[in-house]
């Protein structure tokens, strides 16, 4: 499979009176693109917003980040099986509008958090505070279920990055990323000295607001699946997760993850990239028993030397985590695991709800538990009540001159256990 | 079905009590985030009671208990959107009633009878 991301730096982000993008500038015809996202009836209103890097501007309640893109070349534009006609992705040329992402924001449940500080301290924390960002808020009609509510606002955002990505379909990109890899038997055939390593990326897969989609396939209703990573980075997988604001894969940073792209880089010179393995994180434990097996038993078939296994979420899936390492190790399957830390305001306590000895080798993606002090934006997109939550976590939390102290925890991407994200680790 | 009246906390400890009497933890005590940890609800699963006690159960629901109350720490739980969290712990319980009963095509009985009803 060959797939081209082939990028256009977007440089700045307005409304005006044709989507279009000259020179790095994004403009977006803001009536048109309302009036296509309420052709969806469960639509009832749509608020259309910029948020620009350094702006002092909060947005909140986040529910997804999707990049814009369009397929100029090969099968399926978009996300099939999701908002477009089911198609094999992976193959292809993309044109990407780098630098410039759909942020949707909408109230499905109170307690949603999930913020984006586009300056200051709370920008320093997420990816999404150097992204030009326009900001997409959903009303839906009234006497929604929450599941029916839940994905109106799903797929309002991934039309609204098709509507958006359709610009760039005949502008001259400013830099090509090829990605390419033929079947394990060739590769192999290649670097028949390198290790092969498999890449295990879990999902949450567990109910309303907890769930992932692979070609519009809910997660949970899956055994582990091999998936080629240029499918990933193509827009096969996406986002239905709207509750673990700091390590919640975006659809976002699965278009660009960060573990593919490493990978990607490393093939074929330190290591040979077998695939992806997405394994969906249950809640009950024979489910857990039956994925992680699956998984481990997946990594066997394919002849994997080593592992890269990344978390989604904290609690329940730190079992399927220490789990798959477990299996793996004793399966003589070299194994490195990526997760946030829940290790208390000093970062001390124990960080992860299960352990295992065989857990050698763990690369931290940050302290979820860490507090940061968030000054008063002039400007709130979204809901500005969803900060009283935000604020509300124990006393002293909201101060005087109208800061607000939080647990990243809440920040959109702010220990991103695919290390899509801004924190690094210290070696001591 | 058991209803315990007092918080996430208070739920988990009932838990751990008839897990150390041979009763199956069937779903894990904690969700998939840590914002669900602020919730004043939670539903788990547990299945039959045995005659052994399940080691690997017991190091679950302690490191729950552990987990829980290092993160809750100073916090307070979350009441103001307590109708909210009720309405997702019973999705959430409701997805994993499902997969349960999948997976053991309804052999195994669970503790406390297997039908529930909520008002959420």
């Amino acid at each position: 499979m060959k797939l081209e991301l082939r990028r256009i730096y977007i440089k700045d982000l307005q409304f005006g009176e044709k989507t279009s993008v000259n020179n790095g500038v994004l403009t977006v015809n803001k009536e048109e693109l309302i009036a296509y996202l309420k052709e969806d009836k469960k639509v009832k209103d749509v608020k259309l917003d910029i948020a620009r890097p350094g702006e002092k501007v909060r947005i909140i309640p986040v529910k997804d980040v999707i990049e814009p893109r369009v397929k100029i070349e090969g099968s399926g534009n978009g996300f099939p099986g999701v908002s477009s006609k089911m198609a094999q992705l992976g193959e292809g040329k993309v044109n990407v509008l780098f630098g410039a992402a759909i942020v949707t924001v909408g109230d499905i449940v109170g307690f949603q958090e999930g913020v984006i500080d586009m300056w200051g301290e709370g920008a320093k924390w997420t990816p999404f505070s150097k992204t030009y960002n326009l900001v997409v808020d959903i009303t839906p009609v009234d006497g929604l279920d929450p599941h029916e509510h839940e994905t109106t606002v799903r797929l309002v955002g991934l039309k609204a990055a098709e509507f958006v990505g359709e610009a760039g379909r005949n502008v001259e990109p400013d830099e090509i990323m090829t990605y390419e890899m033929g079947s394990i038997h060739e590769e192999t055939a290649k670097y028949p000295n390198l290790p092969k390593v498999a890449y295990v990326e879990m999902l949450i897969s567990q109910g309303l607001l907890h769930d992932g989609y692979i070609y519009g396939v809910n997660s949970q209703l899956i055994l582990p699946t091999l998936i080629h990573p240029n499918e990933e980075l193509d827009g096969a997988v996406i986002s239905g997760n709207c509750v673990a604001a700091c390590d919640k894969i975006t659809t976002y940073q699965h278009q660009n993850n960060a573990v593919i792209l490493e990978l990607y880089a490393q093939h074929g010179k330190e290591i040979n990239f077998l695939g992806v393995i997405l394994t969906p994180e249950l809640t009950t434990l024979e489910g857990k028993f039956r994925t992680c097996d699956y998984t481990a038993k997946l990594c066997k078939m394919i002849g994997a030397d080593g592992a890269i296994v990344s978390e989604e979420g904290y609690g329940n899936p730190d079992s399927d985590l220490l789990m798959i390492c477990k299996r793996l190790e004793k399966s003589g399957i070299k194994t490195v695991l990526i997760t946030d830390e829940c290790s208390g305001r000093d970062g001390m306590s124990q960080p992860l709800a299960d352990t295992t000895p065989e857990a050698v080798a763990v690369v931290s993606t940050g302290n979820v538990s860490h507090v940061v002090k968030l000054p008063p934006a002039d400007k709130v997109i979204g809901n500005a009540e969803a900060i009283a939550t935000l604020a509300g976590g124990w006393d002293g939390s909201l101060g005087d001159d109208g800061s607000l102290s939080c647990e990243l925890n809440a920040v959109i991407g702010s220990t991103s256990e695919i290390g899509y994200h801004n924190c690094t680790v210290k070696l001591y | 079905m058991f209803f315990i009246e007092g918080t996430f906390e208070d739920v988990l400890i009932k838990i751990r009590d008839y897990v150390h009497q041979g009763v199956e933890l069937v779903s894990h005590p904690l969700g998939a985030s840590i914002r669900i940890l602020f919730s004043p609800y939670r539903s788990v699963i547990l299945g039959e009671k045995n005659n052994k006690i399940n080691a690997y159960h017991i190091e679950i629901i302690e490191s729950s208990i552990i987990s829980y109350r290092n993160i809750n720490a100073g916090r307070k739980i979350d009441y103001k959107n307590a109708h909210d969290y009720a309405l997702i712990d019973v999705e959430l319980l409701k997805v994993s009633l499902k997969s349960f009963k999948e997976i053991n095509n309804n052999h195994i009985n669970l503790f406390g009878g297997d039908s529930f009803e909520t008002g959420a």
